[in-house]
């Protein structure tokens, strides 16, 4: 004989399988009203924002804010400004995540003390290493200018991110320093979930390493290469936090990213509309290049 | 396992009456009827995708029915939940939680029912005792052998006394040798528990030597239900009589020559007797079956016998299966131990005619 | 096998450079932490031989509000970490259990990670103008709920990966003992998602911890202003004192340090969105 079921199983136990549908909705509700309340409601109201122009008593409706994009200087550079960062940050990141990935795949001691110490410039608040970048570069007694004057080098004309033609390289190297561990992280991932086999098959068939690595690792890589270009790609793009502790966007507006210039545009001269119009071009790039990047991965993973 | 007996106060039949359920377009399972009596031990056997499983999940709640009502005794219990239907149930994958220890995962369905510590205690010990896993109690899953596990899994279900035991291929996961033992244990254990059992598997050979009755499936519908032994002897149709039996049955296509009182298929004939020209007297196309058993291999011309070519013979030790080939059929036949013959040599078969079995060419269905 | 010994010892080379190149910069902001004023101007620059003192970090903690910086993001990450984890891992468990529509399920999986793909300059403005118009500028509850729902994509999509490592077959078997759904949840669920509960939940304070953007915007006054903030206003200004700023960089980024390297294991999997496992 079985122990009856107590009073209050018996009271849940009412909710048979069909009940639990409703209670699944009720599960995923508080979620899905504070992504309304805080995502979807602010961006609906941003795209109502970048059609309306005049002051805050006379709104009109109109397309101005848009077709002010196609005349205005600071849009382009800073379009230009983004993607050559991005375009060298990605490269760089990628080559050297690739190649420390590959390095520590192959059978080393110390492999958890090397990853520990990768994953310090990643963690740290973009803030701090804005500051810290600050002091490598400052001229008179920066880290880099320091190293080179005691080794006799005449720094006097190094000014790094002072100078308007290198200072937007200067950012990127402070992104690849932050950002490489991530690419070589998730790609060392990726390698260690390739098997064995593979490997052991073309040892067998005689294929040379630079062969090996070019028709089995990287076809093998495909997706996690794919997944660290396409999370990198949309952070690069909407880059703010490190640029604006490092340069503010300056020297004059030489590495003024759109996020910057978004901002500059929002706070400093109170222009909301034209503001909203520019992340809404901006949301749209975004989601037109991840949308790029996900197709390739699907097509990936039905090949599977 | 140690023997002990515990006597049953419930009248515990399980019935399925037209049941059906579709996932998508396809149906799973098809109009279902199945009455299955108390402390019986009912075997649903069947290929993948047969509906056996769903079957069993729909009664155990973990699935509803679209159509059609289940009772458990008395009570129809479609929308009764899971945790109220007073059922056991041993996973495939036994489904041991594995940050409790052994102890702790038996005692589960009791402490969940706020039994008390000493009797969930005392009934631990004894079940464990029961499935001789004593030694085993704080261990935890990950620590122990398929084996070893699979008896937890058993020990969870029965310590609760319920009023049916479901079991989804609970040995498919053991070694060979280990899965005939426990076979033989679970056996023992379901009689001394006398409690109505259901049991899901693909293996036939599980199904013949557990059940009481076997319900075969297929695409979704019931083929056969019946003792093991009926439904090896006399099949429902040619899927059944395929399935059951290893190695498995004969089939040779042919005609019926009333006049000439014969089967006459490519490669050879057969003579029929009176009863067997009787029922197919109005047949023309059927499907002969023969068991391997009966069909007697000899290296020795025979008078009467048919002659045959060696495709390949298996020595098994206990016997020898030979493949053979008459003209375009072909043909397995269970022989002695004794028995050698080389590939492409020449043999004499005998079929046992009188013990074949028809089955309409069309259909399927057995002729009787 | 000799240039086996030669590439060896080449790998092990490069891979001591990348590591050191990752420390470096670190290394020089604790140097400039330690240093007298006058220390730091010294050229050429000193990596090891000073005298260290502890100066900026009284002057960072006790004379100035970094101290109150501290508490602030303290606080405020410890609150919406709290917020977004329930709340998410409620939402979590209803996509991966339940038989809701497969299609709707997807659809919403997929929505409610897309609203993390949005660059958050987007929303920034209406945002402030919404706190705005609630009264809440300048408060704690203000960032409490804006990083409450910015990481709540992240824990749903990560706890759903979790919840999809245990097997449905373990809930089923608790049922048919005679557990009801909420039990099963607590004795069975929970205790095995627990270790990327608390991944999920490291990652959601370091993402609250770091974020500077939304803060600058929120908070205008020094009593809701988060660490970050506290770092940044020290360099618009027109006197940069590198040794303060310094000071409050080594204490931001320690808790995130001891972090990080405690959930070293699920690191991949949660920066990449469970799309590869770490």
């Amino acid at each position: 004989m079985q122990s009856p079921l107590s009073v209050r199983q018996r009271f849940f136990s009412r909710f048979s399988n069909r009940r639990d549908t409703a209670l699944s909705y009720l599960l995923v509700a508080p979620t899905i009203f504070v992504l309304l309340a805080l995502s979807i409601y602010p961006l609906i109201f941003a795209i109502k924002t970048s059609f309306q122009t005049g002051t805050a008593d006379s709104l009109q409706w109109s397309l101005a804010n848009f077709t002010r994009l196609f005349t205005d200087q600071f849009f382009f550079a800073a379009l230009g400004h983004t993607f050559v960062y991005a375009a060298v940050a990605l490269t760089l990141e990628f080559l050297l995540g690739l190649g420390l990935a590959l390095l520590l795949n192959s059978a080393i001691r110390g492999r958890s003390l090397f990853r520990a110490l990768m994953l310090v410039p990643m963690m740290l608040p973009p803030v701090v290493v804005g500051v810290v970048w600050r002091l490598m570069y400052n001229t008179d007694f920066g880290a880099i200018n320091g190293t080179l004057k005691m080794i006799g080098v005449n720094t006097e004309n190094f000014i790094w991110t002072a100078s308007p033609q290198i200072a937007l390289l200067c950012a990127v190297v402070v992104d690849v320093w932050q950002w490489t561990p991530f690419v070589f992280l998730v790609l060392l991932a990726g390698l260690q979930a390739i098997p064995q086999e593979p490997y052991e098959a073309a040892r067998i068939d005689g294929s040379s390493p630079w062969q090996t690595f070019r028709y089995i690792t990287l076809p093998l890589l495909k997706p996690a290469i794919l997944i660290a270009l396409l999370l990198r790609t949309m952070d690069l793009l909407r880059v703010f936090d490190q640029i604006y502790i490092l340069t503010e966007g300056g020297p004059g507006f030489a590495t003024e990213t759109v996020s910057l210039y978004i901002y500059r545009t929002a706070f400093r001269f109170f222009d909301f509309g034209y503001a909203a119009a520019m992340s809404f071009v901006l949301l749209l790039l975004t989601n037109i290049i991840s949308a790029f990047y996900i197709r390739i991965l699907q097509r990936e993973e039905e090949a599977r | 396992m140690k023997r002990f007996v515990l006597t049953s106060t419930y009248n515990m039949n399980v019935r399925f009456h037209n049941v059906s359920k579709r996932f998508g377009e396809a149906a799973a399972v098809d109009s279902l009827n199945l009455e299955i009596a108390d402390g019986e031990f009912v075997v649903l056997l069947g290929p993948s995708g047969c509906g056996k499983s769903t079957t069993l999940r729909m009664l155990a709640g973990l699935e509803d029915a679209d159509a059609g009502d289940i009772f458990i005794g008395e009570e129809r219990v479609n929308d009764v939940p899971t945790q109220a239907r007073d059922i056991a149930m041993v996973f495939q994958s036994y489904a041991l939680y594995p940050h409790m220890s052994v102890a702790q995962n038996i005692a589960y369905p009791l402490r969940v029912r706020k039994t008390s510590a000493d009797e969930i205690e005392r009934r631990v010990k004894r079940v464990a005792e029961i499935l001789e896993i004593g030694n085993l109690l704080r261990r935890k899953p990950r620590e122990l052998s398929g084996g070893e596990r699979q008896r937890v899994a058993l020990a969870r279900a029965i310590i609760r006394e319920p009023r049916v035991y479901l079991m989804d291929e609970p040995l498919s996961n053991l070694d060979a040798k280990l899965r005939v033992l426990m076979r033989g244990e679970l056996k023992r254990l379901q009689h001394d528990l006398a409690t109505t059992t259901i049991y899901v598997t693909h293996d036939q050979a599980e199904a013949m030597t557990l059940a009481h009755r076997v319900a075969i499936m297929r695409g979704g519908k019931l083929q056969q239900f019946a003792a093991p032994i009926t439904i090896y002897h006399e099949p429902a149709n040619r899927f059944v009589a395929e399935f059951v039996g290893s190695p498995s049955m004969n089939f040779i296509e042919g005609e019926i020559d009333v006049a000439g009182r014969q089967f006459a298929s490519k490669s050879l004939t057969l003579s029929l007797n009176e009863s067997q020209l009787e029922i197919l007297k109005n047949y023309q196309r059927v499907s002969l079956g023969i068991r391997p058993e009966q069909i007697t291999v000899s290296t020795v011309e025979q008078t009467g016998w048919l002659a045959a070519s060696v495709y390949v013979t298996e020595l098994m030790g206990n016997e020898t299966i030979a493949f053979l080939r008459i003209g375009e059929e072909r043909l397995i036949a269970r022989a002695a131990s004794e028995f050698r013959a080389a590939i492409e040599t020449q043999v004499w078969l005998k079929i046992a005619s009188d013990k074949a079995l028809f089955f309409d060419a069309d259909t399927g269905a057995a002729i009787r | 096998m000799r240039q086996n010994r030669k590439w060896q010892s080449l790998k092990y080379l490069l891979l001591s450079i990348a590591a050191l190149a990752s420390l470096i910069p670190v290394y020089w902001m604790l140097t400039i932490s330690l240093k007298t004023d006058a220390d730091q101007l010294a050229s050429p620059p000193q990596w090891f031989a000073f005298t260290p003192t502890a100066e900026h970090y009284r002057d960072a903690f006790v004379t100035r509000s970094f101290g109150s910086y501290l508490i602030t993001s303290t606080i405020v990450a410890t609150l919406s970490t709290l917020c977004a984890v329930v709340i998410g891992t409620l939402a979590a468990y209803a996509l991966t259990r339940f038989q809701m529509p497969v299609k709707a399920n997807r659809r919403l999986s997929l929505w409610i990670l897309s609203t993390r793909m949005f660059p958050p300059i987007v929303t920034i403005v209406p945002l402030f103008l919404m706190m705005r118009d609630l009264r809440l500028i300048n408060t704690i509850p203000a960032l409490v709920i804006v990083y409450t729902a910015f990481n709540l994509p992240f824990v749903v999509w990560m706890m759903r990966g979790f919840f999809n490592e245990i097997p449905r077959e373990m809930e089923e078997a608790a049922f048919v003992d005679g557990d009801s759904r909420l039990g099963a949840l607590r004795r069975i669920v929970l205790p095995l998602v627990t270790p990327g509960l608390a991944a999920t939940a490291v990652f959601c304070l370091i993402i609250c911890w770091n974020e500077f953007l939304f803060a600058s915007v929120l908070t205008q006054t020094e009593a809701a202003m988060t660490l970050p903030i506290g770092i940044a206003g020290r360099v618009t200004q027109y006197e940069i004192k590198w040794g303060v700023m310094s000071a409050a960089g080594v204490v931001a980024m320690l808790p995130i340090l001891i972090f990080a390297l405690s959930v070293q294991r699920y690191l991949v999997r949660g920066l990449s969105l469970g799309a590869v496992k770490g």
